[in-house]
């Protein structure tokens, strides 16, 4: 078999993750962002992925690396649940 | 949504390989926001030590070390020791354990870190079963709980971890929750200025456990809380605060709301009302 | 260098101390506390300048030692029998890290029966933790093995462990020659390699696929079959810079012109030599291997050693039940194809029973006894009889 080059030590780059993570097909919904001033100031200290942010005074949100919890629309009245998905559907549906 | 917001580098979880709505990411996301930087993290089996990493990639941008099951707080103090000799002073030193890692099969290293009193912050993040094979019942599983290897739910209540960590002695107790991260926060802080050890007890719901649905994570912790079961305090060198005074709601709030419980009978959820009015501010009820 | 009378455990002791050793951790157990205690006094005395972790449990003192090592730290232990087994978990964990922990260890047997008494199960049963295991013929070698152990460990980045026998060396006085502080010093620069660092933060030991599993475990092998050659070569600079005679990997005594050869490992090996210069008195062709290195096993030099022997007998401390002794079979699988030799393993001297001249004599004499009649170990001692098992 082909070995991989590997560290002496067994180890991973540190941050790395957050370069090529990409939780898209995670998500069944995503948040969107209704009111900016209807958002809890803690409500990045509440997602699990580090995927919403304050910046130049504004929230936003990651398409990458939000798995579409949830858990900032329940504490935030400005963040709502949609669906991921909303064109046509299978015979299923 | 944009992929800007991501721009700001956190020193954990963007990019984790664990569930959506996984409390154990939100309590170590909180913890290092209060840790900073210059901090080595000590991680034992569980779900933060495989979520952190594969192969070369990881999501911490500390120094992260994955130990073995029973020794995450040995390690810890290793480290400190080697720190010591060099003469690095300005670098907190943390192991991070789940409920199994802290209280049953790693409890021997922790007890025997926090007696020699080593200059350590030893955090317990608190799922209440062992989540990470799937959710099998533990000493942190709390009474009537069903678990994956219990169907009939836990038949004893859950070991005190707080009281017993308070009777090492040690600088500083606490316990927080991951729906208050303030508080949270602020209690990394005081620990981290301790020149001993320390010790974190953090409720972070696992939904898959717990029965309840990903979005619900912070909301049914925050009801663990208002509801008495899980006070928030701290023992700051000995004297007990408690941090937040909730509404004290009924218990069935925070216990109905949960699949883990859903047996439970009214005579069971008396019980635990009973046991939180009789013991909430500590054994006796002494706060 | 100066001559000391010193027991095993000293010598251990002060091996680490002339490494300078910066972290210490161990759990006391019986016969390796005197190496403990001494390493506590020379802190206390302020002679060594490490701090030392007083551990609630041996898998605590080789996970904290193991946490120091990973920030950067010299690191050394001591445990044996019970305490290393309980330790197995880091023992493996440590060398799949790469850390350069050194640890001692004062064989003695396993439990159960309870025994407190020598042997080299303990040592056995880490076969395959990727630690290079070093036996010790006596006190000079527990010191020189210590000593070298460290530069082994920081070249190789693998862990070593020195075996040195519970009681016939922990505990008894032998003159021993010692390197001088600044000896030690030249011979052992210290060189950093944190793991750990917030200068420079990774992750380590995440979880780890199948498509890389297999490239550490191969480095780690490379690592393994790389002390071959590193060995001698360390031995030969500590002797050229302490006037010492470390032997490295094997040491041939009186191998000249040998019909049949002992081969042996540990305290064994200096009764051994008693016997091999009183046989040799009598006028028969025998000689002696020593094999110092244990793991990674020596087997090109081992061979070379044995190409023109008729009888080959293997002394074995331990037992390995329904194979042998683990050093006869290593050697047969060594030789499978490439020696003609009779190759006997002898299982004596378990849980501290009589392995005196008389004993490996009687080893011997079944070796020579068993021409053409296969490879099987024979268990030498008073009872149960030789050959065979008592119900």
């Amino acid at each position: 078999m082909a070995f991989k080059s590997v560290p002496v030590v067994p180890a991973g780059e540190a941050g790395a993750l957050a370069a090529v993570a990409d939780n898209r097909n995670q998500r069944l919904r995503r948040p969107e962002i209704s009111d900016q001033t209807q958002i809890d100031p803690l409500t990045p200290l509440y997602c699990p992925d580090g995927a919403i942010a304050l910046t130049a005074g504004r929230y936003a949100i990651s398409e990458r690396l939000c798995k579409g919890c949830g858990i900032c629309a329940q504490e935030s009245p400005g963040i709502r649940m949609v669906p991921e998905y909303t064109g046509p559907r299978g015979i299923l549906n | 949504m944009t992929d800007s917001a991501n721009t700001a580098e956190e020193l954990f979880g963007q990019g984790h390989a664990g569930c959506k709505g996984c409390g154990a990411a939100i309590a170590g996301r909180q913890a290092m926001a209060a840790l900073g930087r210059r901090t080595i993290i000590t991680v034992p089996a569980s779900c933060m030590a495989t979520l952190g990493g594969g192969n070369t990639q990881t999501t911490w941008r500390t120094p992260f070390y994955h130990t073995l099951f029973e020794c995450a707080p040995a390690v810890a103090s290793g480290i400190r020791a080697a720190l010591d000799i060099q003469g690095v002073k300005d670098v907190n030193v943390v192991s991070w354990g789940g409920d199994a890692g802290s209280a049953d099969i790693g409890f021997q290293s922790l007890t025997g870190a926090a007696e020699r009193q080593e200059h350590m912050i030893h955090v317990l993040y608190d799922n209440e079963m062992y989540m990470n094979t799937g959710g099998q019942t533990g000493s942190q599983t709390p009474l009537y709980a069903i678990t994956t290897n219990g169907a009939l739910g836990k038949k004893v209540r859950k070991k005190n971890m707080p009281a017993i960590m308070e009777a090492h002695g040690i600088d500083y107790v606490a316990s927080a929750n991951i729906a208050f991260p303030a508080d949270l926060i602020a209690k990394f802080q005081k620990a981290a200025a301790k020149e001993g050890f320390s010790y974190i007890h953090i409720l972070a719901p696992c939904h898959r456990g717990w029965g309840i649905k990903p979005d619900q994570t912070v909301d049914i912790a925050r009801r663990a809380t208002e509801c008495g079961l899980w006070e928030l305090y701290e023992l700051d060198q000995g004297r007990r605060t408690r941090t937040y005074e909730p509404g004290l709601t009924p218990v069935a709030d925070y216990l109905r709301a949960q699949g883990r419980f859903r047996n439970l009978t009214d005579a069971e959820t008396a019980e635990y009302q009973a046991y939180v009015d009789a013991h909430y501010g500590g054994w006796g009820g002494k706060n | 260098m100066s001559k000391l009378f010193i027991t095993g455990s000293e010598a251990a002791a002060l091996g680490a101390k002339l490494a300078r050793i910066e972290v210490l951790a161990y759990y006391p157990i019986t016969p390796a506390f005197p190496a403990m205690e001494r390493l506590s006094k020379y802190i206390e005395d302020g002679e060594l300048n490490a701090r030392f972790i007083r551990a609630e449990s041996d898998h605590s003192a080789l996970a904290a030692v193991l946490g120091g090592s990973l920030a950067g730290a010299r690191c050394y232990t001591v445990t044996n029998s019970q305490g290393l087994l309980l330790m197995t978990e880091v023992v493996y964990h440590t060398a799949g890290l790469r850390q350069p922990v050194v640890m001692g260890v004062a064989n003695r047997a396993l439990s159960a029966p309870h025994s407190r008494f020598p042997e080299h199960g303990d040592a056995v049963s880490q076969d395959a933790s990727g630690w290079i295991q070093l036996f010790c013929e006596n006190n000079q070698d527990v010191l020189d093995n210590t000593i070298q152990a460290f530069r082994l460990a920081e070249e190789l980045r693998t862990p070593v462990m020195v075996n040195y026998e519970g009681y016939i060396q922990s505990h008894t006085l032998e003159e021993v020659a010692a390197p001088d502080q600044a000896g030690a010093d030249a011979f052992l620069p210290l060189v950093r390699r944190p793991a750990l660092d917030v200068e420079r933060p990774q992750g380590v030991n995440t979880v780890t696929s199948p498509e890389f599993y297999p490239s550490y475990k191969y480095s780690q092998n490379e690592a393994a079959l790389k002390a071959l050659t590193l060995i001698p070569a360390i031995a030969a600079a500590y002797n050229r810079s302490f006037a010492a005679a470390s032997c490295g990997l094997l040491e041939a005594y009186r191998m000249e012109e040998a019909e049949h050869a002992v081969v042996a490992m540990g305290s064994v090996v200096a009764t051994s030599r008693i016997l091999v210069d009183e046989l040799r008195k009598q006028g028969k062709k025998i000689g002696l291997i020593k094999v110092q290195t244990w793991r990674p096993f020596p087997a090109e030099a081992l061979l070379r050693l044995l190409q023109n022997v008729r009888y080959t007998t293997v002394l074995d401390k331990n037992i390995i039940f329904g194979v042998g002794g683990a050093l006869a079979n290593d050697l047969k699988a060594a030789a499978y194809g490439r020696l003609h030799t009779v190759i006997n393993g002898a299982i004596l001297g378990l849980g501290g029973s009589p392995c005196g001249a008389r004993e490996i004599k009687e080893a011997l004499e079944q070796t020579e006894k068993s021409e053409g009649g296969g490879n099987r170990s024979v268990w030498i001692g008073s009872d149960p009889p030789a050959g065979g098992t008592k119900r």
